[in-house]
């Protein structure tokens, strides 16, 4: 969010809470200042804002190529650094082989899965951020940073609106 | 001839069903539902103590106790003994797997499928996959004996050049259970945060900081839930695949050896069926202990969840008992004298007593009550069926077990197997499943309440015409 002072509206339902979000926006406030936050994931269409992107799926596949070549190395790699050699068995045979390269493969992509969703959150975070308690009784709020010039227009607007509150907010501790 | 109109029966509208029958029709505020959970961990009263006591004790002295008398005498006090050296540990070990299946059958499968009644019992079902393998897996070190030496198995180069080899199913066994033990459970860690996000705005204490510490700083930012459902996709799709692979390299640890009974191309699909066979039975008796001992399940566990499950029971007895056939009658029509030895130890032999307790388990009880909707809707009814098919589902994994391989190709070595501080050391392992899902039950919330909340905003009650009908929408 770009410099301002931080403003935090709770609202009972979800449409006011889009609507709201339109406002804000024709008062000039821009997407990349506001945020909502919610209790139920709501798509970005509902709420009428720009699509989410997400590495989460590059990295699980970048999860899944690293678990393949630690699979290969390990079923290929060992038994030339380590020869046992037994007669009449193939030396690196291809079938057995399949079933590891899939357990690590699966493993490095459902591991790195896991991580993306740390790393792209910044988790664990439970430095001062902006929130709500009833946040998690399902209210949604509408977070925003907007001039101090306009202040009191917004929240004149969004009381109107339906907000049940709406107040300048502190980072709190989560 | 000309249609008649005739007018409805009486009685006909009294016998439809009421939608608000279904969770998902029947919402109720959030704070509520979130106090409802929140006051379900919180009741701790004298009883759950005295289980909780109970259990620890049956832990200590059946699993831990007996454990390390075993290790220090010696595997002499075990029944295993030419030829079955592999009794009911590893018995044990199939059983607790199977168990094990349930959580990803219930939550991913269902997930994959939009199959909305999975939504109150999705945790509940994925605990118990993370406890199944946690017993499951102490079982290979139990039958190990030195289990001291464990760290064998572990494929490293060390002085002995002992370098295991990788393509030993035991091996698979290994990373495959270790894969699907850490997928498992960062499969259920993944949608518990945004709860346990809800437990510490409604805790304090020791409660809020623990939560605190779980919810790792979730807010529920547009961002976090785009992730967290992008993650949860992913593992969905990728952890199905992961689950059929752990059951069935289980059955190659049998199949890929020449042991009459077990050298079968069938044990892998048959080993998966069977799993999802016992552990949707589990989920059935897991939903109605938490039902009646838990406050305020019965709001999120209803007779149209057992009413579900009893038909997916009845479908995986169905496929089970279709599998189990089609292994019996290629050996029946063979006619190979090795497995011929194997079918008549189990029909007539000294296992019949138990292999025609199994066909009762397994087939006979779900197919006689299964069809009918009022049993299936009777919590207590299910709990009693889903007790019957683990038990014929147990007694299964005895019979492949030491029951087959007491009757290898050298009948002079036959032998009948006794399990011996195998029970108590199995009692132990019960007790530890039950005491870590006791104590999970106060500690996290076993209803994804985000998850039935998100339910309950699609599903909406439309008219039309005459009648209100269900109707959802798609907001997932």
């Amino acid at each position: 969010m770009s410099e301002g002072t931080i403003h935090l509206a709770l609202f009972n339902a979800i449409d006011p809470a889009a609507e709201a979000i339109g406002k804000l926006r024709e008062l000039g406030i821009q997407d990349k200042d506001m945020s909502i936050i919610s209790s139920v994931p709501y798509s970005d269409r509902m709420l009428g804002r720009p699509m989410s992107w997400t590495f989460v799926p590059k990295i699980a596949i970048g999860g899944f190529i690293v678990g393949l070549v630690i699979s290969l190395l390990l079923n290929f790699g060992t038994p030339l650094l380590y020869p046992i050699r037994v007669g009449g068995m193939p030396y690196l045979p291809i079938p057995p082989t399949l079933v590891l390269t899939f357990e690590i493969s699966m493993l490095g992509l459902m591991f790195a899965t896991f991580l993306g969703v740390i790393w792209e959150s910044a988790f664990p975070s439970f430095g001062p951020k902006e929130y709500h308690s009833e946040i998690s009784n399902g209210r949604i709020a509408v977070v925003f940073s907007c001039p101090a010039e306009i202040h009191n227009q917004v929240h004149d607007l969004l009381v109107a609106m339906g907000a049940e509150w709406v107040h300048r907010t502190e980072a709190t501790e989560l | 001839m000309t249609a008649k109109a005739m007018p409805f029966p009486k009685g006909e509208f009294q016998e439809e069903e009421d939608p608000q029958e279904h969770l998902l029709f029947d919402p109720r505020p959030r704070e509520e539902m979130n106090q409802m959970v929140m006051e379900s961990m919180r009741s701790t009263t004298g009883p759950f103590w005295v289980v909780v006591g109970i259990l620890t004790l049956l832990v200590l002295v059946c699993l831990v106790g007996a454990w390390v008398y075993m290790a220090l005498t010696g595997m002499g006090v075990a029944g295993v003994r030419r030829p079955t050296y592999w009794g009911m540990f590893i018995a044990n070990f199939v059983f607790w797997i199977g168990i094990s299946h349930a959580g990803t059958f219930v939550s991913a499968i269902l997930r994959v499928f939009k199959a909305d009644f999975r939504r109150p019992f999705t945790r509940a079902a994925e605990l118990m996959t993370a406890f199944g393998l946690v017993v499951a897996g102490m079982y290979p070190l139990i039958h190990l004996g030195r289990v001291w030496v464990a760290y064998w198995i572990i494929p490293y180069p060390n002085s002995r050049w002992l370098w295991p080899n990788l393509r030993s199913p035991l091996t698979w066994d290994m990373i495959a259970i270790f894969t699907y033990l850490l997928s498992s459970t960062l499969y259920l860690y993944l949608p518990l945060i945004p709860d346990v996000a809800m437990a510490r705005d409604h805790s304090n204490g020791w409660r809020y900081r623990l939560y605190r510490l779980m919810a790792l700083g979730w807010r529920g930012t547009e961002a976090e839930w785009h992730r967290l459902r992008t993650a949860i996709q992913i593992f969905a799709f990728a952890i199905i695949p992961v689950m059929f692979s752990v059951h069935t390299i289980v059955s190659w640890d049998f199949a890929v050896t020449k042991t009459p009974g077990w050298h079968s191309t069938i044990f892998g699909p048959f080993f998966v069926v069977g799993a999802i066979y016992s552990g949707v039975s589990a989920v059935v008796m897991i939903l109605f202990l938490i039902r009646t001992t838990l406050a305020n399940m019965k709001y999120f566990v209803r007779e149209e969840h057992f009413d579900a499950l009893g038909k997916l029971i009845l479908v995986f007895s169905f496929t089970w008992t279709y599998f189990y056939f089609s292994e019996y009658i290629l050996a029946w029509y063979g006619g190979d004298l090795s497995d011929q030895y194997v079918w008549d130890a189990l029909t007539k032999g000294p296992y019949a007593w138990l292999w025609y307790t199994m066909l009762i388990c397994n087939i006979a009880i779900p197919w006689l009550t299964l069809w009918n909707k009022r049993i299936r809707r009777s919590p207590a009814m299910m709990f009693a069926i889903g007790f019957i098919v683990n038990l014929g589902m147990y007694i299964e994994r005895y019979l492949i077990v030491p029951g087959m391989i007491s009757r290898n190709r050298f009948p002079f070595t036959w032998d009948e197997y006794t399990p011996r501080i195998e029970l108590v050391i199995s009692v132990g392992s019960l007790s530890l499943f039950l005491l870590l899902y006791v104590l999970a039950s106060r500690l996290i919330p076993l209803i994804p309440v985000w998850e039935v909340h998100e339910g309950q905003t699609a599903h909406t009650l439309r008219r039309i015409g005459k009648t209100v009908v269900p109707t959802k929408s798609e907001i997932e």
